[in-house]
């Protein structure tokens, strides 16, 4: 006779059976992604937001039956935004994880070593949000993607807007506060190149290095009140802005200069992070927007993502969601994620319609560069609490043709030559 | 340069200098007294900011109430730390590398206990009623909150001039960090008063992170931002010197100031070299005399 406890041990041991033999017998033909994201420090909140839109992309493709019979799988680990640390996880996801994707990165310097991994060991890299033009340029290699704009499309974008700006309210002084390492100095040296490019007269009369993450900026603020620059341009990102801004604002900085910062500074963490606080007439943006375009693609992507996470994304999550929808439609095309070279084929040129896409565009990778070529809209801030906690968003778009974005040939060889 | 633009630049380098003062003075208290280095002392501050974003989100509560809040907060956090693990390790054989490892170990803890507590998002706090504008004066505009700060830098460096000189207990964390042995046996709970140190020292951190909140953006890992400034204050000013943090403060806010008015491209150099100048010729701390090394 059973007793009662034999009876919990059979069923048990049945259970195991069972769990044990699922995945055995089912014979899943998967996908994988090994992707590293910073889930700690500062820039926590692009590595919480990526993870969580690339698995509502894969939630979204898996539940259509997947593609081509393959489910995509996600595995993430910590890059704790450091290269050397990120380059050991990406080679152990090659050789012991079997993954067929490399994915992800929120910093330029974490971007830039594992592309060299992925290079080595033929393994395909999708970066959804560093922004270092090198990537796509003077450091690019056969497999390298980037389904984000970077700081150069960003900058060209800057450049045509300030050149328009010249027309209407007529500005001399220019100064540049951002981040001392590659991406902060990046952007101002594409600034000023684009800025020649289009034939704008300006005089640069102040340049301001604070250390990435610097808690205190009071000093740098009252040394540019006094330069009275009529454009201050910014290439902070995350809390950088959000603490420039909040110590700026008092001073009446943003009252005497325009505050423009076309790269990142318009990430929605910023509108979300300072509520009503946020000044008005900052001219911003960033790589996607929630209230930008008005399509309903956008809006569908922005409401999915708050209905799973209960918070509105900052544009890290868009670059991930790209990403995947970018595999599936790769590996869809060549109907396996193992043949890489036919993979890489299928990425160059690929055409997807995308949230960030307004009416009567689509984005493209090109095939040269390896790098996604996307419309880029500037907006001003300007009161919209339909984002809470966010009581201000961008607005009084204007919006820059994707094709007049691209480094020129001369720029991609005057980088080779350094 | 204009008399006014070096006036002005002097309160930004006081405003950096007072907050500065007030997360080192409580990393050089403990470390006087108690011959602890708290390497988590950031995190602390951390703590303190993330309690008055709290209490004022959840209690609409006055700021100022907030920033108590988060002193008493922190100071609690810190005296549990202290009771429950720092207290095992005092006295042991190479007792430095253990404590760094150990206050190493509660910058993770803290940060990741922030992490599931607050999430990863920026928070913000706005700055209280009555500071929110500016002050117009000889042609300048200061932000009325920044000389809240550098009052309240002053009213902090008084009061605990008073507690220290004039008051028992100031007397017995004077004599604490001269002879802790000789304390006991006087008939003082060392161990209670080692605590209650290293709980001021931990709520002074708080206490600073609050005042700073609505100023800076609250996010994990904002303890590791304000650590190394802190260290360099200390070091200039000696360490565990009380009066040597306040002046080493001020010296690296208008070191920063005055370089980054003058040779931007230079900035961060020269607050580093006066450390490093200091820790060659004068290793103790400018402001240290023999007699009265700590405290």
């Amino acid at each position: 006779m059973l007793t009662r406890k034999s009876c919990l041990w059979v069923t048990l041991a049945l259970l195991a059976f069972l769990v044990l033999s699922l995945p055995v017998g089912a014979e899943e033909k998967i996908i994988k992604i090994g992707s590293l994201y910073p889930m700690t420090g500062r820039p926590g909140i692009y590595g919480l937001d990526s993870v969580d839109a690339a698995e509502m992309a894969i939630d979204e493709i898996n539940s259509k039956g997947g593609v081509n019979g393959y489910k995509i799988q996600l595995i993430n680990t910590d890059s704790k935004a450091k290269p050397d640390y990120s380059v050991m996880v990406a080679k152990r996801y090659i050789t012991q994880d079997k993954v067929n994707f490399l994915f992800g990165v929120v910093s330029s310097a974490v971007g830039l070593a594992v592309t060299e991994v992925s290079k080595q060991h033929k393994k395909i890299f999708i970066g959804t949000d560093h922004a270092s033009t090198q990537l796509t340029t003077d450091k690019l290699q056969p497999y390298y993607f980037r389904v984000s704009n970077n700081t150069f499309q960003s900058m060209a974008a800057g450049a045509k807007y300030l050149k328009e700006l010249q027309k209407t309210k007529p500005w001399v002084t220019i100064a540049y506060i951002g981040p001392d390492y590659a991406y902060g100095h990046d952007q101002w040296n594409e600034l000023k190149y684009n800025l020649d490019r289009f034939g704008v007269k300006y005089k640069a009369v102040g340049e301001y290095w604070p250390k990435l993450f610097a808690p205190d900026y009071t000093a740098f603020i009252s040394t540019i009140i006094n330069e009275k620059p009529d454009i201050l341009v910014a290439g902070f990102w995350g809390g950088d802005t959000v603490a420039f801004i909040k110590q700026a604002q008092p001073y009446g900085l943003f009252s005497k200069t325009l505050y423009f910062s076309p790269d990142g500074g318009g990430n929605y963490e910023l509108m979300a992070a300072m509520g009503a606080d946020l000044p008005e007439g900052l001219v911003l943006s960033g790589r996607h927007h929630n209230n930008w375009p008005d399509t309903e693609l956008n809006r569908e992507y922005v409401n999915k993502f708050f209905k799973r996470t209960g918070r509105y994304p900052t544009y890290a999550a868009e670059g991930a969601y790209t990403g995947v929808y970018a595999i599936a439609e790769a590996v869809k095309k060549v109907g396996n994620p193992d043949d890489t070279e036919a993979l890489v084929k299928a990425f160059e040129g690929m055409k997807i319609k995308l949230p960030e896409d307004p009416e009567g565009f689509t984005s493209y990778i090109d095939p040269k560069s390896h790098q996604i070529v996307q419309e880029q809209a500037i907006g001003v801030t300007e009161p919209n609490d339909k984002f809470p906690p966010a009581k201000l968003m961008l607005g009084k778009w204007k919006v820059y043709k994707a094709e007049d974005l691209l480094p020129p040939a001369d720029y991609i060889e005057q980088l080779k030559k350094k | 340069m204009d008399p006014s633009f070096i006036l002005m630049q002097f309160l930004s380098g006081l405003m950096m200098a007072t907050l500065l003062f007030l997360v080192a003075s409580g990393l050089t208290l403990i470390f006087g007294v108690g011959n602890v280095f708290n390497f988590a002392h950031g995190s602390f501050y951390m703590i303190g900011a993330y309690l008055a974003f709290q209490v004022v989100s959840s209690c609409h509560a006055n700021f100022w109430l907030s920033v108590l809040a988060a002193a008493l907060g922190a100071g609690a956090l810190g005296m549990f730390a202290e009771a429950t693990f720092l207290r095992r390790i005092y006295g042991r054989s190479q007792e430095g590398g253990f404590q760094i490892l150990l206050t190493y170990s509660f910058i993770l803890i803290i940060d990741d206990l922030v992490k599931l507590i607050w999430g990863t998002e920026y928070k913000s706090l706005q700055r209280p009623e009555g500071f929110k504008g500016a002050v117009n004066f000889f042609g300048l505009t200061i932000p009325s909150y920044n000389l809240a700060i550098i009052g309240i830098g002053i009213l902090v460096v008084v009061v605990a001039w008073l507690i220290l000189s004039r008051t028992r207990p100031g007397r017995i964390a004077r004599a604490a960090a001269l002879d802790r042995e000789m304390l006991g046996s006087l008939g003082i709970n060392v161990p209670l008063t080692m605590t209650l140190v290293f709980g001021i020292a931990t709520a002074m951190g708080g206490f600073a992170g609050a005042l700073a909140a609505p100023l800076r953006s609250v996010s994990p890992g904002a303890g590791i931002e304000v650590i190394i400034d802190s260290l360099i204050v200390v070091v200039i000013g000696g360490m565990g010197n009380f009066w040597g943090a306040w002046l080493g403060a001020l010296i690296l806010g208008e070191v920063n100031a005055f370089a980054i008015a003058t040779a931007p491209d230079w900035a961060s150099l020269f607050s580093y070299l006066v450390m490093a100048l200091t820790l060659i010729f004068k290793p103790e701390g400018i402001f240290s005399s023999r007699r009265v090394r700590k405290v």
